[in-house]
Parts: structure tokens; sequence; C-alpha cells
């Protein structure tokens, strides 16, 4: 009588066996990179409204401040994004006859809201507040990117727990003197040089000799630099979970 | 289950110390048990609890199990889907100050009772959320009491009436205004003879303005007023006394000797928040003389709770009581006006007559610096004896002015109400307009009142519901709420109240005020247009021109009040009317079972029966949750044949009601305490239908207070089941433990606080402390400050969106409330003294649910709070199980996820609103925390004692609760620790708990001992 099993039988079975596992393992790992990966948290993805807005023209080219229509970033949890009557401050003047902003216009005069879509959505158990990020001197650009090269725009930040934690563990990484917050274009300084100048014109050492004091705690100058702003901004980053979680 | 025992404690020599322990005990069950048997108590969870929804549905845990495993395995895959987009709806034109996301603060003010209590409403982005004591204002000095915080939760209620009706047809409110003008000329060409108004108690002078307008349209029309909690006796004496109705206006800050007869002023009803504080303020021993309260009372109140002696006494003894009580200060003081009452002795029984000689003695002692206070349900002799000692000692002008009653009726009883009936029988009535609280529930029951207001052709109905009496008027007119309105009253001082609405009516409501200006062809003028009005013409009166200036009414719209208009009509009594009036010889006690009504203290009058907060709420003494009981004292239980939970027929003559039998210890004997409010029947309020029983079925005018004899039947059947938290969430486990500490005011005094001493200070530790910078949150709770009125709780569910579960699920000791009100007696069963103990997450330094947590859900923050992470739970339970003090909470069910839109708007933005399978509870507050933080950090400041408040504290009006944090030395908090009344609760665990008690002192007499 034939083997029931050929010899290729045991390979198989443990082919299979570590097919089982391997799958197993790659569902899950799969599910979490899924997860992590712009595809889900939808970085990167320009984002079509009701209006066509785009900040290039209003940052970039008008110069327009982030907190002519941001009002309550400095003030509250939310940014705030304008009401219709903010928009028809200036629309009322220029453009006033321009197709694009007829959905504008009939927000405005028949008083229904604009129906923006939501750029960046927080889970209902997460507690952000603005005011304390921009007063503690998180640029603006610092989450958003820069916005003011976006025609339309996208998510920068994924708004991750890992990517919260990340800053509010390493602040000095990501921290900008308290006058550059709403400054999109402003960069980290990269050579010690460039450091001391920026702490100089910042008022924050008194001359050269004070700044490279400040610098001392760390050789890259990048890192140094954000260190000395987390001391004169009075950066205390928490990690308990009641600082987001309530 | 073997019998835990506490680890023995070794002294200094090598031999066991005996421990110092005060016997508490929660209930009969609990104190007959005793012993071993009190294992059966430390169950993990309370039978029940950890059972499935319906138990005889068919579903076995195990098919249970199997569905989760599968439900669970695709839930997996949900968070696969990518998120749906979200639409941003924003303002077309921002309201100036308005910032969204930041709350606003608003003076307003509710009024129950016709008086005004000042409070401040918390609003985000123009939806009221929360509301607390204006801390400026004379009513409440800050504090609330449970149904303030309620009322509420009422105005986002969706069964309220929405739509006018007329013979249940609906209607616009135009319609109705045309319709109403053009008979009100019919009324006037009789001089509205066929006119009569019911009116809800009230102060105001809107109203006020408006009844003079009507008076001049319609002179033959009348006014009366109807509350069912009025105070019946009250009125003849004071009619006796002073020839006048009066009111008497208490003060307690300098009362040494207070004697409350029947008065429960304690419980946190309206109008007594301001004496619960000044009450408060005399109950520690070192921060300067203790006051003394002395209790008579029927049945066992919060009131009772907090005195230093007590004395049960039935209804019908308490006349003989005040006369005994009269008789003895007459011959002890010897105060010439009291010469004619020395001979009053009536009959009492030994103890007695111990505590009123004792009584007596101290009252005259404290001449000038006691007083004497009666309960609104007292007959009139009780009331006038209490007139009498009162002016005779001096007291009236300081701990008591007896002032002419600033209620525009000031008799509100059922007198009025059965001059009316009389009139709607004869046929005299046509238009009838009803702004009194649904009188047709409790109206007394030989009136028939909704039988007869269904023969009133032009009935109109003011109601918050379609209630019982909405289906007997013709026409119905939804109610606006006090947020929804303009509105103003007189707060218990005569001082002018504004009520600012918060929100335009949700549900077309309109005001009393609008209802009146109706006849008067200016029923569509509005609410502010009324007050406004009403305000300008009484300027020239007030001194302040032609009108109100602009800037004078935006500052007492804005303050709440107009201060300054606190005024005194000061009444005194007439001995010679005194002497009359006061009976020589108390009538005799009621012979066998004794039935008497009271207020509840969840329901009021039945008004928020709807309310599923106040209706969950456990009664600060029976800690029953969503209905009534019948009370009888364990002895009289026993002599009847009677069980907790039988269900019994209680017969008044002709009228009887069927209710369940609750032992309730402390209760006087041979009576049955029966509550008013519930029962109820109004077809649109499906909460509160049929909830408990309508003790009102057996009240009559005559009887309106004490339903007289009353006969007793069991009735066979299966017995009923309450739904009774004092029972849950046990801390002791079988071990006898030092809970709720109470002392005397000697132990005080001489520093022999052995078994407080014991309960605190730091214990041996393998681990070294962890340090804490910065904030280190910590609470200090009063026990000598805390009546127990529950306040603290509905404020807790308002702030922390905790949901209400029900009854059957309450039943199962599922209740959400993150701060429970433990209810303790001390003693025997016939005259416990009882003693009240919020607790709520004791915060632990040492947490025992974080070290059990599997998932990190728990864990410690560097200023030593216990965090939740909602998000986190996976709903292990451990950490319930793990907490020695039981104050966790699970979400068995979605219990939040089928609210209607209305419902929502009650949300507080700043906290999370819990899923199913998520342990959750009390957190400090820290959503008040974190904005404080991030307010002072942005302004580059540190947060200040007194900063932040809890909600509980900021209820609290007896100023209970102390809230701080321990890294400055001289907060209040830090100040409280070193307290030597300061304990820990379950100290023998080195949990560590940031929240500290500090023990109870009572200041017994010692010829009373």
């Amino acid at each position: 009588m034939n083997a029931l099993f050929k010899p290729w039988s045991n390979t198989l079975a443990r082919l299979s066996l570590a097919a089982v596992a391997l799958g197993a393992v790659g569902t899950l790992g799969g599910m979490m990179l899924y997860v992590r990966s712009p595809l889900f948290t939808q970085v990167g993805d320009p984002i079509e409204q009701p209006v066509q807005f785009d900040h290039r023209h209003h940052v970039a080219e008008v110069g327009i401040d982030c907190r002519y229509c941001h009002t309550q970033v400095e003030k509250a949890a939310s940014a705030g994004y304008p009401p219709t009557a903010i928009c028809m401050n200036c629309h009322e003047q220029i453009w006033n006859k321009s197709p694009k902003l007829a959905p504008v216009r009939e927000a405005f005069f028949s008083n229904t809201p604009i129906q923006w879509e939501k750029v960046y959505k927080l889970p209902h158990y997460v507690f952000f507040n603005h005011s304390i990020h921009v007063a503690k001197g998180v640029g603006c650009a610092t989450c958003h990117g820069r916005v003011d090269t976006m025609a339309a725009v996208e998510k920068y930040s994924s708004l991750t727990m890992g990517w919260c934690l990340e800053c509010h563990r390493n602040p000095e990484n990501y921290l900008r003197p308290k006058e550059e917050v709403f400054n999109l274009k402003w960069e980290s300084p990269k050579t010690k040089d460039a450091a001391v100048k920026e702490l100089m014109s910042h008022g924050i050492a008194k001359d050269a000799a004070d700044a490279q004091q400040k610098l001392a705690l760390n050789s890259d100058p990048k890192i140094a630099f954000g260190l000395a702003l987390k001391d004169v901004n009075g950066v205390h980053t928490r990690q308990s979970c009641s600082t987001c979680h309530r | 289950m073997a019998t835990l025992q506490s680890l023995p404690v070794f002294d200094e020599n090598g031999k066991i110390k005996e421990r110092p322990m005060s016997v508490l005990w929660r209930s009969l069950e609990e104190r007959i048990r005793g012993g071993a048997d009190r294992a059966a108590l430390a169950a993990e969870f309370a039978p029940g609890a950890a059972e499935l929804p319906e138990a005889n549905d068919g579903t076995s845990r195990r098919s249970f199990v199997q569905l989760m495993g599968a439900s669970a395995a695709l839930a997996g895959l949900a968070a696969c889907v990518r998120k749906p987009r979200e639409q941003m709806l924003g303002y077309t034109r921002q309201p100036e100050g308005v910032v969204p996301g930041k709350a606003l603060h608003y003076s307003t003010a509710t009024f129950l009772g016709g008086r005004a209590t000042g409070l401040i409403a918390t609003s985000y982005e123009g939806r009221p959320t929360k509301l607390d004591g204006n801390p400026q204002h004379p009513s409440s000095l800050g504090g609330t009491g449970a149904l303030d915080q309620g009322s509420l939760l009422q105005l986002y209620d969706p069964q309220r009436a929405n739509t006018l009706k007329y013979k249940g047809q609906d209607r616009a409110f135009h319609a109705f205004l045309v319709e109403q003008l053009a008979h009100s000329a019919t009324l006037k060409a009789n001089g509205g003879e066929t006119l009569r108004f019911l009116m809800e108690p009230s102060t105001s002078p809107t109203l006020s303005a408006l009844r003079e307008r009507l008076r001049t349209d319609f002179p033959k029309a009348k006014f009366a007023s109807y509350s069912s909690l009025s105070a019946e006796g009250w009125h003849e004496a004071s009619e006796a006394a002073f020839g006048a109705q009066a009111e008497a206006r208490l003060d307690l800050r300098d009362a040494d000797i207070i004697v409350s007869l029947d008065s429960d002023f304690l419980a946190g009803l309206p109008g007594t928040l301001t004496h619960q504080l000044a009450f408060a303020n005399r109950r520690d021993p070192k921060a300067g003389e203790m006051n003394r309260l002395y209790v008579v009372e029927p049945g066992m109140s919060p009131t009772g709770g907090m005195a230093d002696h007590r004395l049960a006494a039935r209804p019908s003894e308490m006349t003989a009581i005040a006369l005994g009580l009269l008789g003895r200060v007459a011959r002890f003081s010897k105060a010439a006006d009291l010469a004619r009452f020395a001979g009053l002795n009536s009959t009492l029984s030994a103890p007695q007559a111990k505590f009123l000689d004792v009584l007596a003695a101290d009252l005259v002692r404290a001449a000038g610096k006691s007083i004497v206070m009666v309960g609104d349900r007292q007959p009139a002799a009780v009331q006038l004896a209490a007139i009498a000692i009162n002016t005779a000692l001096g007291n009236t002008g300081k701990t008591v002015r007896y002032n002419k009653s600033i209620l525009l009726d000031p008799n509100d009883g059922p007198k009025g109400l059965a001059e009316l009936v009389a009139e709607i029988k004869a046929g005299k009535v046509d238009t009838l307009v009803i702004t009194a609280n649904n009188p047709v529930y409790s109206a007394p029951a030989e009136l028939e009142f909704g039988k007869l207001l269904k023969t009133v052709p032009n009935a109109i109905y003011l109601g918050y519901y379609d209630d019982e009496t909405a289906a007997c008027a013709n026409w119905f007119v939804p109610l606006a709420h006090d947020l929804e309105s303009w509105g103003d009253g007189l707060a218990v001082d005569g001082t002018a109240t504004f009520q600012q609405p918060l929100i335009s009516p949700l549900f077309n409501g309109v005001t009393a005020a609008e209802l009146l200006a109706s006849l008067v062809g200016e029923g569509d003028h509005g609410s502010y247009a009324l007050v406004r009005g009403a305000w300008d013409a009484r300027a020239t009166a007030l001194g302040l021109g032609d009108a109100i200036p602009a800037s004078k009414w935006e500052q007492w719209i804005s303050d709440g009040f107009a201060a300054g208009t606190a005024h005194e009509d000061v009444l005194s009594a007439n001995w010679e009317q005194l002497a009359k009036s006061i009976p020589a010889n108390a009538p005799a006690a009621v012979s066998g079972v004794e039935g008497y009504f009271a207020t509840d203290y969840k329901l009021w009058d039945g008004r928020f029966g709807n309310n599923v907060w106040l209706q969950e709420l456990p009664d600060p003494v029976t800690k029953i949750t969503w209905e009534n009981a019948a009370l009888i004292s364990p002895a009289t239980a026993k002599k009847l044949s009677l069980a907790q939970n039988d269900v019994i027929d209680i017969k008044a003559g002709e009228r009887s009601v069927r209710a369940a039998v609750f032992i309730q210890p402390g209760q006087s004997q041979d009576t049955v305490q029966l509550a008013l409010g519930y029962g109820r029947t109004g077809a649109g309020e499906q909460i509160a239908l049929e909830k408990g029983f309508n003790a009102g079925a057996i009240r009559t005018s005559t009887n309106f207070w004490s339903a007289g004899t009353v006969e007793i039947f069991p009735v066979p059947g299966t017995p009923h089941k309450f739904a009774q938290t004092q029972e849950h969430s046990n801390m002791d486990e079988g071990i006898k433990r030092s809970i709720a500490l109470s002392a005397t005011r000697e132990e005080v005094e001489s520093n022999k606080l052995e078994e407080v001493n014991e309960n605190r200070g730091e214990q041996a530790s393998l681990y070294e402390p962890v340090k804490y910078d910065g904030y280190k949150w910590s609470m200090a709770i009063d026990l000598s400050r805390c009546t127990g009125c529950s306040a603290c709780m509905t404020a807790c569910q308002a702030e922390n969106n905790i949901p209400v579960v029900g009854k059957e699920q309450v039943a199962r000791a599922r209740e959400m409330h993150w701060l429970r009100l433990d209810r303790y007696y001390v003693g025997s069963e016939d005259a416990p003294e009882m003693i009240h103990q919020p607790v709520m997450c004791q915060q632990c330094e040492n947490a025992p649910c974080e070290y059990v947590c599997p998932v990190n859900a728990t864990s410690h923050t560097d200023e030593g709070l216990n965090d939740m992470v909602y998000n986190r739970c996976v709903g292990t339970r451990y950490c319930a199980n793990n907490c020695p003090y039981k104050v966790r909470r699970f979400n068995f069910f979605s219990y939040t996820s089928d609210y209607s839109d209305v419902e929502k708007m009650v949300m507080n933005p700043d906290v999370t609103v819990r899923a199913r399978g998520v342990m959750e509870k009390c957190t400090y507050c820290v959503q008040r925390i974190e904005r404080a933080r991030i307010e002072t950090r942005v302004a580059g400041t540190e947060i200040k004692d007194g900063d932040v408040h809890t909600a509980c504290q900021d209820a609290c009006p007896s100023k209970a609760i102390v809230f701080g944090s321990l890294h400055d030395s001289q907060s209040a908090v830090s100040l409280l620790m070193k307290n030597p009344r300061r304990y820990d609760l379950l100290h023998d665990l080195n949990t560590r708990p940031r929240t500290v008690y500090l023990a109870r002192v009572k200041n017994p007499n010692k010829e009373l001992a």
C-alpha cells in the first residue's frame, strides 16, 4: 500500500505552519502599518473646499497674517476658522462680483454657514489647545506645514499619538522664537553662527558670549538652539495622560 | 468565603494594640446580619452587577462571550476604514465676546416657592451647560441645592410640551392671543366677575405690575396662589400673631442654640442655602464657639442627622412638645411677657420631658443668641409657641426677623383653592388662568379639582409638560424655562433678582408674565419688554428718573440682582393675640398609626418628576432612587408584622393609596411618612409616569400635612423591589474599619482623638516615596459641615457628563455617580445618629487600581492625579475590583448613544462622553485644572489657591469640600491637612489618598448624656 503521506508532505506541513504564523503576523503588522500610512491618515491629500480659498494668494502674495482669519489661536483651544463676515471685510470691496466668491456672498446674505471641509480632525477624547502651543513657541508651520505654498490645504501631520509625543518628549527639536511663530518661512538655524545671530536678533542673548553660553548644552546647533528656547519660552511639556485625555 | 480579618497592630511592647473603632451601620439588614455573615457583603460585585442585563431572556454567559468574540474580531476591521469627512459650520457673523470653545458666564436666577435663587450659568456658544450659585447673591452665597443643579436638565428635556393646544388641537400662539383679546372684551363688560387666576407663588415685580393692570381692567377678578407645599399652619399663626401674613427671615450666624421643630433647614431645599453655610461655619470648635442643634422631628432628615440631640416625635405630639417647651421657657426665663404661659404643662413622656427641660434651659441661657425654627408642616400652635419664645427671649431682630410676606399672594395654601373650587361649582367662573404648577395633581383630593377644571369653558393652563392639569384644561400653553426667558423676583431678603435668558425658547414656551399680558393686549410684547417696562414704571419710585438708566440696568443684569433693594418690613407679635391663640392644652395624640406627608428632596412638589438626574439621585436619607416609599420605624413594622418591601394599602377615611414599605431607622413610632410628588399620571411625562405612589391621594384640605389615623392593610403577593444604593460600594469588606468618624467637642478641644490619630500619618514602606514637584492636587472634606444634601452629586453629574442608568440598573449596583454620598447610622435602630460621607476617587498616591490595569488605562500624573484614559480602557474591570473605596464606575451599556440632539446640548464639551465597556471615575475635575493651567501659563503666571474649584466644591452650600494644591503650604487645603480632625479613609491600606476627611464634631449637652 502506498504511503498516505508522501515525503514532501512534511515540507508542506512546515510551510503551511509558517504561512499561518507569518500570515497572522503579517495581517496584524500590515494593519498597523496601514493606520500609520498616509493612505489612512490622509496626510498630503489636498482637500476640496466649497470655496476655492487659496492660501498661496492670501498668505504669500497678499501677506495676510494667520491671525487675521484664525482669530482665536492665541486665546482658545481651537484656532478658529473665519466667520463669513471676515471674508466679506475685503470681498465687499474687491472681487465683489467674482463668480468664485458667489458661495461666500450667498452664505453671508442668507446667514447660513459655509460648510468648510475639516482638514484636521481629532478624536473626541483628545483635547488639544492651540493657545498654549502658540504661547510657548510652536510655529504654525511646525504642525500645519507651509500652507502658503498649498493651493488647497492638505493635512501635513498625521496627528497620531506618537506624533504628539515626539514633540512632547523632545520639544527642543521643534521650538522657535515667539516672534517667529506666525512666520511660515522661518527656519531653524543650521550652524552655530546662525544660531548665535538668531539668539541675539531676538533679544534672547545679550551678546555673542552670552549666546555661546546658552548654546553650550548641545553640540548640534539646532538642538542647542531649541534647548535655549525651551528655557527662555518656559516650555514644560507634559506627558501625563490627562494633559490630552479628560 | 473565609471571613476577612484586619491585620493586628503591635505596640512598642510587642502586644497587640486594640484599635479604637466606631461602629457604623448602613442598613438594618447589615446590622441584623452582623458578625461573620458580613463577609457576604464583601463580594467583588453586588449581586447581579456582573450578570447580563436581562438574565431571563435565555442568553447565557457562554453564548454572550461567543457573540462578543465575533464582534470584537469584526470591530478590529472597523479601524481600517478611512475616517469620513466632516464639515465645519461656523458663524456668519460671530457675536461679540463669543470665542467658540470658551465658556461665557451669565448671572440669572431660578424661582422655587416664589423666591429667587441667584445663579451663574456657564454657556458654550449659546448653550447653557452648568449652573452654579451666584457668590454675590444674598440667597445663595455661591451654593446651590440639588434642585437648582437639576433644573438645567429640565431645559433640555425632549418630553417638554412644545405646542399650544386648544382641546388637544395645535394652535399658534398668535391665534391664542387674538382669541383671548376678543374674549377679554366680554370679560371687561362684566368687570371680570367670571375671571379667576390660580397662580404659582411669586414675588415678581413684573407680575405684580401686570396684576395691578388686570385689577384696573377687571376689578372683580380674583387672584389666588397655590403650592402643594404651602405652610398651612404658618399662615394661620402669622395672622394670629401679627395680624398680617408674615415670613420668618432667619440668620443663624449668631445663633448659639438652634432648635428645629421639624424644620429641615439643612437639606439644600429652596431658601435654605444660606442657613446651611451659617450653620456649618459654627461647627468647628477650633475656629470659634460651636453652635448646638436640637431637632424634634417625626422622620429622619438631613437636619436630624446633623443634630447634637434629636428626638423623634409623632406629628400629633408636636403641639404638646411645643407647648411644653413654651411653658418651660416661661418658667426658666421669668420673662414678663411669658408669665402667662408659665402654667403651660402638656402631657409628655419622661424622655420628652427630660429633653425639653435641658433644651429650655439651654435656650434661656442663650437668650438673644438662640432660635426656635419650625417646619412648614407644623400646625399653628407650634408656630405660635416658637414666635412667643423667639420674641420673649429677644431673638427677634438678631437670629430671626418677622417680616411682612413678600409673596404676591402670601397665603398659597389650599384655602384659596377651595374658594375657587366652590365658585367653579357654582358656575361663577368662565375664564381661569392657571400658572400654578400642576394643581390637578397636587390639589387636595376632596376638591376634585381636575373634574371641575374640565367644566371651565376658558381654562388656560401654562405648564411645562403635558401633565395631569394639561389634560383637564381647554387651553394649554407651554411654559418657558427660566433659562429661556426674562423674569424677575425677590430673594429671601427682598433683593430684586433678575432672570436672564441664555438661549431662545427651545419648545416655544412663554412666561407667566406674557400669559397675563395677553389679557391686556400685550401678549406679543415678549418677556424682555414686559420686565423692562415694569421696572421703568417703578423708576420714579426708586428715585431713578423716568426710566431705569441703561447703565444701571446693565449693571443689575450683569450682577444678577439690584444691589441695595433688600428691605425690611418688620412685624412684631401682639402678646394679647398670642395669649388668645396659643391653646392651653394640646390636642390628644392621634390613636393608632399616624400618616403624614413630606416634601421630597428630589422631586419637590413633583415638578422634577421627569428629571432623570434627580430621579436617579439617591434620597439623602433612605438612599432609594426612582420612587418614594412608606417609611415606618423598625418597632412599628414589627408591631404591624410588616417587613421591608411589603406592599400595603394605606387607608385614611374613605381614601386609600398603595405603597411599598421601607423600614426607616430613626422614624417616630406608630407613624408612616409619605413623600409627595410621585405616582404621576401625566400623558407627556414618560419618565415620571407611575414612579412610586401618589401620597396626595389621601390628602385633604383639612389634613393637609397630616393624614391623621391611617389603617394599614398588607397586600399579599410579590414584594416590591426598591432600587436602593445604600449597600452598594461597600468599603469594609466584611471587616470593621474606621470610615466616617465623629468626635465630641470635648474630645476635639482636649485633643483626645484616638481613632482619628490612628488613621493618618506616614506608614512604613519598602519603597522610596515618589517626589512631586509643582502642583500637588488634594481635597479635604469636612464631615462636620456635610449635611448630605446631595447637591454635589448632581453638580458632578452635570459637569462630567455622567449618564443615568434607570431603576433596573441601579438595583444591580450599576449607578454611574462618580461622587456618592454614603450614609451611616450610629447607635440604636430607634434613635440612631446619622452621618453622611461624600466619597469619590481618593486619588491615591499608591493607587491599587493602577497596579492591575493590563493596558495602562489608569496611571499617575506628575502632580499626583490618578488619571483615567477612556480610549485606552478595554473594560477588564480589574481596577474596580482592586479599588478599596469602590469609586470606579463601569459603562455596562452605551448609556448616551441614544440621546436626541436636544439632550446632547447639556453635555460639557470639555469632558469626553464615554462609550460602552469603559471604566470611569472622579478626576478632580481635571478639565478645570487643565483649563486653569493653560490660561495661567499663557499669561506666564501660576495657578493660585482658589483658582481651580471642583464642581462638587462649587455646589456645596456648606462649603464642606475644599480643593487645592499642597505645594503651597498656605493653601486652604494644606492648612486643613494639618487640622487635628484630619484622617485618611482606609488608612491601614497605605494607599496614601490625596482626598482626606475631617471628622465630624458633635456638641452634645452633658445633661442629656
